[in-house]
């Protein structure tokens, strides 16, 4: 009988330290990331792909156009009504694109404010206030849920729209706002609310650490347009014609 | 002496069973991650990707070119009118800050690559710059602070509605995966810019000193930026009615001007 107890033994130790060999070497291969690049590779290739598909829409809409523009041009009708609708239409669109016009639309209301909470011992006050990279990581997340447009504290967010703590304030387009802060998102509501308060959501990150998020879906939300300068004094248009190269690298 | 022979013989298959289980785990395991055929595979997937890049190319030439000949049959048949000519100026102006066209500028170019491994820190397989992508968009938003006007990631233009987000093991930047080595290129004051970069404790620092990044900026004269790549849609939002009365109130007028012509 104990003979046989001890012969068990041996054979579930040796099991043991082949299992325990086994998981090493599976986690040693881990360093080799060989396979992981090989998924970048294949996933870059599908963004890719997507941009063509994108473009290829593109081009196909303006090619429509245009075959009608000169169907039209063939059979010398006049095609200034065409032309004309096609630049409002557009004029349209842009403004509202490039922050140019209130924007009007269902979506999320969502208010930061600084943590009520009582700090414990020791612990940096800083833990519970509202900074520049919240409301950054608010907006983006949202941006990834598919808001259209977006205002913090009534600023229009557009393409050089930034977001700095300076002291007590934070800075938003160049103007000065403190607490709390106000984000309007125009998009789809349960879409963008599920985002931030889902598991692993900032809204989430941000209620754990004692600060007050609230957020709500709203019907009618208007964004006002953007208001600061906007002229450019470094860039121009590049030519349409000149071929880039390399660009996405 | 029986039993204490059956002890060894089965102490001698346990060994055997254990050493033939780790063995073959380890190399199926080698053949799925490394070795020749992963190289040989990778090298096709570049291949892969850089006809798939030329395409993407062509299509933006042929795209760009019709464009081009549409808005010279708008400038044909619009010429005249002064009020149709201020929209066209008005046009270009919101197509540019909406980021639908190419622009070039002086600025700077800064690329961001994962640590070097060494033999301290091999690392864990996982990017750094990928994990934390907050960075970059930390690193975007200070440039905008230090007044970029047009910035772009590995190609993809910074939009109002541009995300960095990570997904999975990628990080998609206006719904396109993107991987590192990260080069952002910004049109504005290289100097201001560079500075605000680098400033002491600033985010190039943290970037270099607490992640082991490698960040390099250089200060250029002339920057090309391209175009978003994608397609703009608004499914939900819409120009407030106010704003449209005013635009078919230009628009009655042009009409009115157009009749005059007549």
């Amino acid at each position: 009988m104990k003979g046989k107890a001890i012969l068990y033994f041996i054979i579930c130790l040796f099991v043991g330290c082949s299992i325990v060999v086994l998981t090493k070497t599976v986690n040693g291969q881990h360093l080799f990331v060989s396979s992981k690049v090989l998924d970048d590779y294949r996933i870059t290739i599908e963004g890719e792909r997507k941009d063509i598909e994108n473009l290829i829409k593109l081009a196909d809409e303006s090619r429509e156009e245009l075959e009608a523009l000169e169907a039209l041009k063939a059979a010398n009708e006049d095609i200034s009504r065409e032309v004309e609708a096609r630049l409002f239409q557009d004029l349209d669109f842009y403004s509202l694109a490039g922050g140019f016009v209130d924007a009007i639309g269902p979506g999320v209301e969502v208010v930061i404010d600084d943590g009520t909470r009582d700090l414990e011992f020791g612990e940096n006050p800083n833990d519970i206030l509202v900074h520049d990279l919240d409301l950054l990581l608010i907006i983006n997340e949202l941006k990834d849920a598919g808001a259209e447009v977006i205002s913090v504290n009534g600023q229009r967010i557009v393409d050089t729209s930034s977001i700095s703590c300076s002291g007590y304030t934070v800075r938003i387009n160049g103007q000065f706002y403190a607490r709390p802060f106000v984000i309007r998102a125009i998009g789809d509501g349960s879409r963008m609310s599920a985002a931030l308060i889902g598991p692993g959501g900032y809204g989430t990150v941000l209620k754990d650490w004692g600060l007050i998020f609230r957020i709500s879906i709203l019907d009618d939300i208007v964004i006002p347009a953007y208001t600061e300068d906007r002229a450019s004094k470094y860039m121009t248009l590049s030519t349409a014609d000149k071929v880039k190269e390399g660009e996405n690298n | 002496m029986h039993k204490k022979g059956g002890i060894l013989v089965i102490l001698a298959l346990a060994i055997l069973i254990g050493l033939i289980l780790s063995i073959q785990m380890n190399t199926s395991d080698a053949y799925e991650q490394g070795g020749l055929i992963t190289i040989a595979q990778a090298n096709d997937l570049e291949r892969q990707l850089k006809e798939v890049r030329n395409e993407k190319e062509s299509i933006m030439v042929e795209y760009l070119e019709l464009e081009q000949r549409l808005k010279e049959i708008e400038e044909q048949s619009l010429s005249e009118d002064a009020l149709l000519q201020a929209a066209m100026k008005d046009l270009e102006r919101y197509r540019m800050a909406a980021g639908v066209l190419d622009v070039k500028g002086p600025g700077v170019i800064i690329t961001v690559d994962d640590p070097i491994p060494t033999e301290e820190n091999p690392g864990d397989g996982y990017s750094t710059i990928m994990v934390r992508s907050d960075l970059l968009l930390s690193l975007i938003n200070k440039l905008k602070d230090a007044g970029a006007e047009a910035i772009s990631i590995n190609g993809q233009r910074i939009i109002a509605r541009t995300e960095i987000s990570l997904a999975g093991d990628n990080v998609n930047i206006n719904t396109v995966p993107t991987a590192p080595p990260y080069t952002i290129k910004a049109i504005g004051n290289p100097d201001t810019m560079e500075g605000t970069l680098n400033i002491r404790y600033g985010i190039v620092e943290v970037m270099r000193n607490n992640y082991g990044l490698q960040v390099s900026i250089a200060k250029q004269e002339e920057i090309e930026i391209p175009r978003y790549s994608g397609v703009l849609r608004y499914l939900y939002a819409k120009p407030v009615d106010t704003t449209g009365a005013e635009a078919d109130e230009t628009v009655d007028i042009a009409d009115g001007s157009e009749t005059d012509q007549q």
